[in-house]
């Protein structure tokens, strides 16, 4: 005989709570690991510095963070941080407003496809040292020289999102909403916008991410202030201490502007598309 | 009272790179449409039926020939039913309602949900496109339509994605609504019974974008697809579509 088995309440809140259960304990498994990452990461810096190399050539850990800490209490953290901070941002922006306009030609026109996919072949393949010099070159000892050459190097990536993006719009979501009276702003804030916004978002982080990095190079090079030009000032004065001390502040900087912003973001997206 | 009035419309595609030969959708179409009628255009895939409505929704252009839907001597207003749904995947049920009215108030809202109650689903106005099924989404899409307060009703197809079953439910809540409103419709279908089910006359379109017949459908409504009167007039539908069939064999072989 067949018995049909009952699912009472009791058994669904139980089932619940369970998952619950479950789903804590996954959360905290990934934080642990997280945290093993970190360890590990530190570990091996130990293992270098000591083994390796000497605490010379590699200071250990906690010496860098000593550093870091007199960096922070006794120099001017704030100016040479802010200085290259908003020299990423400005070179982000100018690259993003850039790779709107290219990104739609990209996209809408088959000539301009062409020229602008030979020209971001390339811009990605040059050395961003070579870029970097150059921008000492052309630029001198300035704030616009890093900033341009950020967003040169910037908006490849935002600018091929931004294309991808606009040419995986639904066709037929355009056509709808013409069917339906909607005008070409509403157009582009109801369905372009939206359906390319997750492609842009990829495309910006990665821009991000390289932006800072072409940054702190360039600033090396061609710059007075910044993150970039106190590593260079250490290194002359054969401060390793201070050159790693100040790459590690400007990593932890933007590691926490990146989570702030961009995960954020992400976030939100993705509760809303799910 | 409004009105499409198609005369000698005509389109072709032009070669693609994926299929470089012209492609002849419609073929001089004749029609007027006026007043609060049901019109369904029965043909078989590919005879242009798609592509006569995105003319008569202005979102295609005609190759010659010239299609007016106006409503008392202006444009009139269209509410597009498509294949498929068709619904912003990032908005809401209701805020996908709202897209398409012109003013955002408190008034549009209470209309918003009144159709969607309609159509019976005020429950899920706040859920997202992806968590309703198939068949709701279509009835979204009906909704939307009816929203606009449209002079003219375009449905292309509406229930040909569904299962018989949905399809059957989905041609009651249609019925239900447009005998509410009594818009002008104009309906496409390969569908003969949904035809006779839901329209007062049958525009019968053949390969090539040509009509070949026009029937009126004088049965009283509602309408049920069992009914035997129903039955009969698709049988008589059915009878002219093979005549047309054998029409088009013959000078074939003629030619
Ligand atoms: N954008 C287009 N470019 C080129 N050819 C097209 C285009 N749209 C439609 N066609 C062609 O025009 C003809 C009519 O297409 P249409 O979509 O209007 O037919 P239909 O009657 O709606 O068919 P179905 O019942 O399959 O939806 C077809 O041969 C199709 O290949
Ligand atoms: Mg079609």
């Amino acid at each position: 005989m067949l018995t049909v088995p009952s699912v009472t309440p009791d058994a669904i809140s139980e089932l619940s709570a369970r998952e619950m259960r479950r789903a804590v304990v996954r959360r905290w498994l990934f934080r642990f690991s997280v945290l093993i990452g970190w360890t590990a990461f530190i570990g091996v810096w130990y293992l270098f510095s000591r083994l390796v190399f000497n605490p010379q050539q590699l200071p250990e850990p906690h010496v860098v963070a000593t550093e870091s800490w007199t960096i922070i209490t006794e120099q001017d953290v704030r100016t040479h941080m802010q200085a290259s901070l908003l020299r990423v941002l400005a070179g982000f922006l100018l690259a993003a407003v850039v790779s709107c306009g290219l990104g739609w030609l990209i996209a809408y026109n088959a000539w301009w496809r062409t020229l602008l996919r030979t020209i971001v072949q390339f811009t990605v393949s040059t050395p961003i040292v070579a870029l970097a010099i150059l921008t000492l070159v052309v630029f001198g000892v300035s704030s616009l020289g890093p900033i341009i050459t950020t967003a040169v190097v910037a908006t490849p990536y935002i600018m091929m999102n931004v294309a991808q993006g606009l040419t995986g719009v639904d066709r037929r979501l355009i056509v709808m909403s013409e069917s339906f009276g909607r005008t070409r702003s509403q157009i582009i804030t109801g369905v372009l916008l939206p359906s390319s916004l997750i492609s842009v978002l990829a495309g910006a982080r990665l821009a991000f991410a390289v932006a800072w990095r072409m940054e702190l190079l360039t600033e090396i090079f061609a710059a007075s202030e910044g993150v970039g030009f106190q590593i260079r000032r250490s290194f002359e004065s054969y401060d390793v201490r201070g050159m790693i001390a100040w790459t590690v502040l400007y990593i932890v900087v933007m590691l926490i502007f990146e989570n702030l912003v961009f995960r954020q973001i992400e976030r939100r997206l993705q509760g809303r598309t799910a | 009272m409004a009105t499409v009035l198609i005369e000698n419309l005509t389109k072709i595609y032009p070669p693609t790179i994926t299929y470089p030969h012209r492609v002849q959708a419609l073929g001089g179409v004749n029609m007027s449409v006026t007043g609060n009628v049901f019109v369904a255009v029965l043909g078989p895939s590919g005879s242009g039926k798609t592509t006569l409505l995105n003319i008569v929704a202005g979102v295609e252009t005609p190759t010659s020939g010239s299609v007016r839907a106006v409503q008392d001597g202006v444009p009139a207003q269209v509410g597009y039913v498509f294949q498929e749904p068709r619904l912003l995947p990032w908005r809401t049920v209701l805020n996908n309602m709202l897209y398409v009215q012109d003013r955002k108030s408190d008034r549009s809202r209470r209309e918003a949900e009144f159709y969607l109650t309609m159509v019976g689903l005020n429950e899920v106005a706040h859920l997202y496109p992806s968590q309703l099924s198939a068949g709701m989404q279509q009835r979204v899409g009906i909704a939307r339509a009816f929203l606009v307060n449209p002079d003219i009703l375009l449905m292309d197809e509406p229930f040909s994605h569904m299962d018989a079953l949905t399809g059957r439910s989905l041609r009651e809540y249609l019925q239900r609504v447009w005998l509410h409103t009594r818009k002008t419709a104009l309906f496409v279908t390969h569908d003969v019974s949904e035809a006779v089910e839901l329209a007062d006359r049958i525009v019968m379109l053949r390969p090539g974008g040509v009509v070949f017949d026009d029937i009126p459908v004088n049965l009283p409504r509602p309408r049920h697809p069992d009914d035997p009167a129903v039955r009969a007039v698709e049988g008589e539908v059915l009878r002219r579509f093979d005549s047309m069939e054998a029409a088009v064999r013959f000078g074939a072989q003629a030619g």
